[in-house]
């Protein structure tokens, strides 16, 4: 988990942080693609959140449960990634009923369908040339789930779409890699000697040249037996979050990448609405902090744009331009 | 988690992280977060006039008037020394942090700073403390309203110090949990012969404060803690002072922890009761049936 408030008044809370591992090390995850699955693990989850790291009196505050990540106001508790678009009327009363009931909340909100925190939080914070809109694109990507939502003021609901692929993929699909390479103890937070390189192919030809610079070593320390431990952290590099945009490599089921599911959503909202969209593409969570996510999926989207508007200037003969 | 952080990991790990930049050489990066603590405290770090490299940790405290009376600013300076400046505009006191110059011992620096909220209320404390060491009786009470209804009261006699916390319960079932989890702190010397002495009373303010206009209500409650000398003195005393000083909060927390673990026993009941009744089958009902050509037989 991130709670950093450096640059900015933003609270980043992922569900990494849901693994409460107990004395037999088992990890549980209360949060499984969004959707709380374990409630007994949640209240105690909620517990610490409210008592030890936000440090508040639940009474005192109103809360606000939403999707993106927001800043902490006085009065109002804003938590993020609590609640999913795809989220159930069940499972949302659920909620109500730990907050009202154990915490003692005097109020409470929850932003269904991100209607509030998550449009206004991400698009306000990236404007530049002071205008402020509340229309774009906003691409969370977490640690359970991605989704991608368009908003103009409101959030076009028909239209989000969710992709199963988002940080904890990642970190699976860097495991498996360095199992099948013969290392043994497989890490966690990779994401540190992670990045997103601009054409697969000539990294590989990079590393293959290079390695002294591009292979860093990971240290770790064995939980049981105290000893320190090195793993080379090659190919990986790279290759982790590349599935964003070729999602093959780690889910046989989902083969669309993530600059062609924002296209589709974009050519899915109404046409009026296209080009501000396009303008606005605002991207949060904890996923998408590899460096050049932006460019990468900047490029990709440019590129499907430019072909079909290639296509269409060749089928009518150069008329339309 | 039994007992509650005395200590903000935000200040800690923002001074941390900066610190550890800066000894890195790298560029200083602005920091601008206010965020806040229990009992309404308001925490505010920035960089004084836009300068990357200092870090200015203010906090604001509603009530810092009463802990001033009773040597707040004195104890303060005590433990901060130099990096104790002036207060910020809407804040009540300022430590300011220099990038170019940490001290040795940053560690410790941060930890005092992660402090800085314990560190304000410690003057009290240590005020009274004091006076019962020398043996002084007849002080005025000390009085501070550190929440909007609650209030805390801390008396010096000559061989004990009492400290007395009103608490409101602003639901009905939190005040029968409240006086179940009392209960057993009233009975606590039985565990250790070394803890304090304890009394509960619901609705009503204890005989010291009968002079006082302390609420009188059916969801208010007050707790006496009867500080001993060996308690109190300098060996014991910072202890004493981190666990008393959030003994609010940690009551409010547990109550709810408690209201959480009722939650999950009843859920583990429900899915038994529920695996239960998956298995019931209705008896299969004997019925009797003819057919055509008369015969009857049972099914």
């Amino acid at each position: 988990m991130v709670f950093n408030p450096i640059g900015g008044s933003n609270v980043t809370h992922s569900t990494e942080k849901l693994r409460i591992s107990k004395e037999t090390p088992r990890i549980y995850w209360p949060i499984r693609h969004g959707i709380i699955e374990d409630w007994d693990l949640m209240e105690k989850f909620m517990e610490q959140v409210i008592f030890k790291y936000l440090r508040a009196e639940p009474e005192d505050h109103f809360l606000m449960m939403s999707f993106l990540h927001h800043s902490l106001f006085f009065d109002v508790i804003c938590l993020p990634q609590t609640d999913p678009p795809l989220n159930t009327t069940e499972n949302r009363e659920y909620l109500d009923e730990i907050m009202f009931e154990t915490f003692n909340i005097p109020g409470l909100y929850i932003a269904v369908q991100n209607t509030s925190c998550s449009g206004i939080g991400s698009f306000l914070d990236v404007q530049a040339g002071g205008e402020r809109t509340l229309t774009g694109i906003a691409n969370d990507s977490g640690d359970g789930v991605t989704h991608a939502i368009p908003a103009e003021d409101y959030v076009i609901g028909s239209c989000i779409k969710h992709i199963p692929v988002a940080g904890r993929d990642i970190t699976y699909f860097i495991q498996q890699l360095l199992r099948e390479r013969g290392s043994t103890k497989p890490p966690f937070e990779l994401e540190r000697y992670c990045y997103i390189c601009p054409d697969i192919v000539k990294e590989f030809t990079k590393y293959d040249m290079d390695p002294g610079k591009r292979i860093k070593m990971y240290k770790g320390i064995n939980a049981i037996s105290k000893n320190e431990f090195h793993i080379d952290i090659g190919y990986e590099r790279f290759l982790g979050p590349e599935i964003f945009f070729l999602p093959e490599f780690a889910n046989p089921d989902f083969i669309q990448p993530i600059s062609d599911v924002v296209d589709e959503i974009i050519q899915t909202c109404s046409i009026d609405v296209r080009r501000p969209l396009h303008k606005n593409i605002v991207l949060s969570g904890g996923s998408t902090m590899f460096r050049d996510f932006g460019r990468h999926l900047q490029r990709d989207l440019k590129r499907v744009v430019d072909s079909r508007l290639q296509l269409s200037e060749e089928l009518s003969g150069g008329r339309i331009k | 988690m039994i007992l509650l952080e005395i200590n903000n990991r935000i200040i800690e790990e923002t001074l941390t992280l900066k610190f550890e930049s800066a000894s890195n050489g790298n560029k200083p990066e602005a920091v601008e977060v206010t965020f806040a603590d229990f009992d309404g405290v308001l925490y505010h770090i920035s960089n004084p006039n836009g300068d990357k490299t200092k870090v200015l940790v203010s906090i604001s405290l509603k009530f810092y008037k009463e802990l001033q009376e009773h040597g707040a600013d004195e104890l303060l300076k005590r433990i901060y020394g130099n990096l104790l400046v002036p207060a910020e505009d809407g804040y009540n006191v300022s430590l300011l942090f220099d990038l170019e110059a940490i001290p040795a011992n940053r560690e410790d620096v941060v930890h005092q700073a992660g402090m800085l909220k314990r560190n304000c209320f410690a003057s009290v404390f240590e005020k009274y403390f004091a006076f019962q060491e020398e043996g002084r009786e007849g002080e005025q009470r000390a009085v501070v309203h550190y929440r909007d209804d609650e209030t805390m009261y801390v008396e010096a006699k000559k061989d004990r110090v009492t400290v007395v916390f009103s608490t409101v319960f602003k639901d009905d079932d939190d005040v029968i949990i409240g006086k179940v989890f009392m209960q057993e702190f009233k009975e606590g010397r039985r565990a250790s012969h070394t803890a304090p002495q304890v009394l509960f009373s619901h609705r009503e303010p204890p005989l010291e404060l009968k002079d006082t206009d302390a609420a009188v209500g059916d969801n208010i409650g007050y707790i006496t803690f009867v500080l001993f000398p060996r308690h109190t003195n300098a060996n014991t005393r910072e202890n004493t002072i981190n666990l008393i000083h959030t003994f609010r909060d940690y009551l409010h927390y547990h109550i709810k922890c408690s209201k959480a673990y009722i939650h999950t026993r009843m859920r583990a009941k429900t899915s038994d009761f529920l695996k239960v009744l998956n298995r019931a089958r209705p008896d299969a009902e004997k019925k009797e049936m003819k057919t055509i050509s008369g015969k009857t037989f049972t099914r």
